[in-house]
């Protein structure tokens, strides 16, 4: 068999092993590739950093998304819910997909062990699950009275009552609404939200929607963006050189590489934890696969030539 | 002790998953099956503890608050659907649905097409905008098929062309991410959590 007939029927579990091995290898034996941060992302860490030590001030989560898309989204959540609680940022966490409560709840445990300090309802609160057909008078709700519309937390507990929301009336306390989201794209809180109240809006999205952004983005409705597993490694890299580190957002700094290693090298103990850095080390295994399935693309077309040209001299 | 068993039981469900990449295998159709099963089995009692106790019980029955029996029979009336003779009833809420649908036209008309159309008029003052300007005037132009696309005309469509394929390549770049990505969360899984090979 000729060359260009072998590479264009290469069995695909051979292509399967090729791609299990660049994937395994680089998270097992760590490339510690640098992560360039981009403007959406930097634009919505500023964002939300601007409501640091503010009791009037909270950021609004809203978990749309499903264990399906975790390994791209969950590195999201705990680097924002990391950032908000390093920075003494109030955060409020809602869900209207069941699967989505139940990840707030990882979440929210998951970061809080590193910060026992933090206290549910006085420095966060979890909204909880609430069903997709109140989805819409809950956020119109909200730009009057936010306990009102929402009621109660996810134990049951009156908000009106909670200390959290002593300062917190209505959207004007909220500093952005951040939706993660394996679907919706955050077209609700623009739609509604945003067009009649005037909230900043910010989305954290799976890589396939993320190209879809970008016209909203440049419209400035939406402050800034997450795309896909590149985006949580961003966020993962900002809230490290600047919120682990004490250091005031510069988007000078966190463009100049060797400011940004510099301070890697003195990142308190808590940054360095596996589950803070998930993003980043999955960065390395995806640069890999990338230039892969580039070579691949490359062989197949040289391929397809070689065996055109076969069939044109044959004829 | 449980969290342990849990892992080995993801573990185990993620492999039979993969073995479908060798070919199709009782293992995979096993994981398939069980994983709907379980979604709907989550999903079910969930909302029914979630949505229908605190929002439609507990404040008809409990409460008292009669102004609900208006959506909680509007509501009611979806399931005859599931009658071949009555099924016409349940257009009533599918109405008024409708209803809260249009109530979103104005809003949806600002945030997508008024506030984006904004941007195709500013002024051409920079190359970014330039491009936003002939990449969209094209594109529309391309889907304008009143005219036949040749000469000047079709040269200046063909630009549009241009301007899709690199908005398709984007968006295939970023699917081959998003695949990869989910991959390489369930072998961080495997390593990690299960084998305990990456910390």
């Amino acid at each position: 068999m000729k060359f260009a007939d072998r590479i264009q029927k290469v069995d695909r579990r051979i292509i399967y092993v090729i791609l299990l091995l660049a994937v395994v290898l680089p998270l097992v034996f760590r490339l510690g590739f640098k992560t360039y941060t981009t403007t959406p992302v930097e634009d919505l860490y500023r964002h939300i950093d601007a409501a640091a030590g503010r009791d009037d001030m909270s950021i609004l989560m809203d978990f749309t998304h499903d264990p399906g898309v975790l390994p791209e989204l969950y590195p999201m959540d705990l680097a924002i819910l990391r950032h908000c609680f390093e920075r003494n940022i109030k955060v409020f966490t809602i869900s209207f997909l069941p699967q989505g409560a139940a990840i707030i709840q990882m979440a929210l445990s998951e970061v809080k062990e590193d910060y026992p300090n933090i206290e549910a309802n006085v420095d966060y609160c979890n909204f909880g699950f609430k069903p997709w057909s109140l989805k819409l008078p809950i956020m119109l709700g909200m730009g009057d009275d936010i306990a009102e519309a929402v009621e109660t937390n996810s134990e049951g507990l009156k908000l009106e009552n909670l200390p959290i929301m002593q300062n917190m009336k209505n959207y004007d306390n909220i500093q952005v609404v951040v939706e993660i989201s394996g679907s919706s794209m955050g077209q609700f809180w623009v739609t509604y939200a945003r067009a009649k109240f005037g909230v900043d809006v910010a989305v954290g999205l799976t890589a396939v929607m993320a190209a879809d952004v970008y016209p909203f983005l440049q419209t400035g409705q939406f402050i800034g963006s997450l795309g896909g597993l590149k985006g949580a490694a961003e966020y993962e890299q900002l809230v490290d050189i600047f919120a682990m580190n004490g250091e005031e957002f510069s988007k000078k700094k966190a463009r100049n590489m060797s400011w940004v290693e510099a301070q890697y090298k003195e990142l308190p103990e808590l940054a360095q934890l596996y589950k803070y850095s998930k993003a980043r080390i999955g960065m390395d295994a995806q640069a890999i696969v990338h230039v892969l399935i580039i070579i691949f693309i490359i062989l197949g077309n040289i391929g397809y030539f070689l065996d055109k040209r076969e069939q044109k001299k044959n004829m | 002790m449980t969290e342990t068993i849990g892992i080995w039981i993801a573990a185990f469900l993620t492999l039979c998953m993969f073995s479908f990449l060798y070919k199709d295998n009782p293992f995979y159709k096993f994981a398939e099956h069980l994983f709907v099963g379980v979604s709907m089995g989550y999903y079910i009692p969930y909302t029914y503890y979630n949505a229908f106790i605190p929002y439609a019980y507990e404040p008809l029955f409990l409460k008292k608050e009669y102004i609900l029996i208006i959506p909680f029979i509007i509501g009611f009336l979806y399931w005859f659907r599931f009658s071949s003779k009555y099924s016409w009833v349940s257009r009533y809420p599918i109405a008024f649905s409708m209803g809260m649908v249009g109530m979103g036209v104005p809003m949806n008309m600002h945030a997508n097409v008024l506030v984006q159309m904004r941007t195709m008029m500013l002024p051409l003052n920079s190359i970014n905008i330039i491009l936003i300007f002939v990449g969209t005037i094209s594109i529309l132009l391309y889907f304008f098929f009143s005219k036949a696309h040749k000469g000047v005309y079709g040269k200046f469509t063909s630009i549009g062309v241009w301007f899709m394929m690199v908005g398709f390549g984007a968006s295939f770049g970023y699917t081959v991410m998003a695949r990869i990505s989910l991959l390489i969360g369930r072998i961080q899984f495997l390593l990690g959590d299960w084998l305990g090979l990456i910390k």
